[in-house]
């Protein structure tokens, strides 16, 4: 009996232990960031100030002045946002068709959607770059950034959308038609407020992609739609100089999107199975 | 209007959308592929305009392939970088899910600190990490390796004891930027922030598996690691599968990182070689592109089936 008792106390005590080391070794990283943030430039770099400094906020408060951060902040919001509501605004219809007048094809469609993601972007840059810079007119410009983010993100919320409708019983959808609910009407009122939640982390997790971006937001602008990644890939190599005001820069950019993903976790793994794991 | 036309007409726009989106710039970049086309050259100033009458057949494809000195080392880091992060993060993965799928006092906490990597921008990721991190002289990595020397150094001083320590050789911090190690930088600050999207995902998986058969299984005195191996496992079989193909397929498109760390120098992989070839060689660019879309759709075809087993049910 005692290899048991040995074995609860192992699994009691040293493994949640480890565990707590585990993550914390993991968040170091954030950690060293943020607290980079509060040191100034000089303090930065000197490993007598590791851990034991005096905290400043002038990296913070500085942030206009060094890297103009609101002008990429603004972009990135807008960008984010109109995307994530455009992608919604397309991809709900869709969804709901999908999910409660399947046809022959539905299932061949959604696997052809989820195919577009596997488009590698590299090979489809110059045609891009080419078509919005001489024929469209739109490099540099928030609508072309956002219809892109609409489309990369695109077809894992319908596939997110898709899951969560099917969930919802076909017997309500039946009873709304009989008493001749208008599908608008039958979107609206039925499965809007029924997959409220799964919508809320859809959009959530649809946002966290579109913030997150770096490829197409940083080589298909060059100013005016310039959004956070642009920034921070610009500063790339401070030569040691500056990690107090690029940590300060850093941790706005990436510190409301980690704590919005605190919210949607568990959500997330739906989204990023494309519904295979729930 | 009949019961049929209605669904169609409200998936129409996405499809329309998808479905230029796929199209037209592929479609450009497969013509682009099989003629001459560059941005500057003042010998063949028609060479400067993608027409039909340049027309150069595979001609692109076989430079790219044989006669252009990358391809195939890109190709080839392309491969290591993918492979190597999915290796570490399937392995870290499954430990930590299955280390924290109990329960313990703050496990709410572990959880939020262990996902966060996954939100972190990729540029701030890539720079965080080269810079303050891996930097041999002014990062963690130099800070430590110093406070090491400094600490050896004065070990040596101590009376007696310190002829022991005299032969301890001062280390050398190792420099990621170099070309011998700028894939390894890649590698680790990439699997940094995808481990927790394995263990987010394991740990969903392990959740569902069945109670009762591990219940019967330890009652039975069946040991840990064999609950681990002939039950764990195959339950999990299907979500191992889903990490490796989607990180597959994000990671062949490694962009930023590469550029951030190097520039290309020591782990060129095939996003990058087509984004050089690009700055003059758009025929060579777009025929390393096709090359590369084939690659990706290797690896999706097989996603493809995964999710596709999971769709209707």
């Amino acid at each position: 009996m005692s290899a048991i008792g040995q074995r609860t106390k192992f699994s009691t005590v040293f493994l949640p232990i480890l565990a707590w080391l585990v993550a914390l070794v993991f968040f170091f990283p954030i950690f060293w960031m943020v607290l980079t943030s509060f040191k100034t430039d000089a303090d930065a770099v000197k490993p007598e100030f590791l851990f034991m400094f005096t905290p400043t906020l002038e990296n913070y408060t500085n942030m206009t002045e060094n890297y103009d951060y609101w002008r990429f902040a603004v972009n990135s919001v807008i960008t984010t946002v109109f995307a994530t509501a455009f992608t919604l605004f397309v991809g709900v219809p869709s969804a709901y068709a999908m999910a409660f007048n399947p046809g022959r094809h539905t299932k061949d469609i959604l696997m052809w959607m989820l195919s577009t993601k596997m488009l590698p972007a590299a090979a489809v840059l110059y045609p891009m770059t080419f078509l919005t810079k001489n024929f469209l007119n739109l490099f540099d410009t928030h609508f072309l950034i956002i219809l892109v983010l609409s489309l990369i993100n695109l077809p894992i919320v319908i596939w997110m959308l898709f899951t969560y409708f099917k969930e919802i019983p076909k017997e309500i959808i039946e009873a709304g038609k009989m008493d001749g609910v208008s599908v608008w009407g039958e979107i609206k009122d039925i499965v809007l407020p029924l997959a409220w939640g799964g919508l809320a982390s859809t959009a959530l997790l649809c946002f966290i992609f579109c913030w997150n971006e770096a490829y197409w937001t940083v080589r298909l602008t060059t100013t005016d739609a310039a959004t956070l990644s642009k920034l921070i890939e610009g500063n790339r190599a401070p030569e040691g100089l500056f990690f107090g005001r690029l940590s300060a820069v850093s941790t706005a950019a990436v510190g409301p999107i980690v704590v919005l993903g605190w919210f949607c976790q568990k959500q997330l793994v739906r989204g990023l199975t494309f519904g295979a794991v729930k | 209007m009949s019961s049929r036309a209605l669904p169609r007409l409200l998936q129409a726009p996405a499809v329309i959308l998808l479905l230029a989106w796929m199209l037209v710039p592929l479609g450009m970049t497969l013509f682009f592929s099989f003629i001459r086309y560059v941005l500057n050259n003042l010998r063949r100033p028609e060479w400067t305009t993608p027409s039909i009458e340049n027309w150069r057949g595979f001609g692109n494809y076989d430079y790219v392939l044989y006669k252009a000195k990358d391809f195939w080392l890109a190709a080839q880091n392309s491969l290591i970088i993918v492979g190597s992060i999915i290796f570490v993060t399937v392995i870290l993965g499954l430990a930590i899910a299955v280390l924290i799928n109990r329960t313990f006092p703050g496990r709410g906490i572990v959880r939020v600190l262990l996902i966060s990597p996954f939100f972190v921008m990729p540029a701030v990721n890539a720079v965080l990490w080269i810079n303050m991190i891996l930097d041999p002289v002014l990062g963690l990595n130099g800070l430590a390796v110093e406070g090491l020397n400094t600490m050896a150094g004065s070990l040596r001083d101590v009376p007696l004891l310190g002829h022991f320590f005299s032969l301890w050789p001062d280390i050398e911090p190792v420099s990621f930027r170099a070309t011998q190690t700028a894939a390894m930088a890649v590698i680790i600050m990439v699997s940094w922030q995808w481990t927790p999207f394995a263990v987010l995902i394991f740990m969903t998986s392990l959740q569902s598996e069945d109670q009762q058969q591990k219940e019967a299984a330890i009652l039975d005195g069946v040991g840990a690691w064999a609950q681990f191996r002939y039950l764990t496992i195959p339950h999990l079989a299907r979500p191992i599968a889903i990490v490796v193909m989607i990180q597959a397929i994000f990671h062949l498109s490694l962009y930023a990182e590469i550029e951030i760390v190097s520039r290309g120098n020591g782990n060129k992989n095939l996003p990058y070689l087509i984004g050089e070839f690009a700055s003059n060689n758009i025929g060579a660019a777009s025929a390393t592109g096709i090359l590369a879309v084939i690659m990706a759709n290797i690896v999706a075809i097989f996603l493809l089936r995964i999710v596709g087993k999971s769709l209707m049910d």
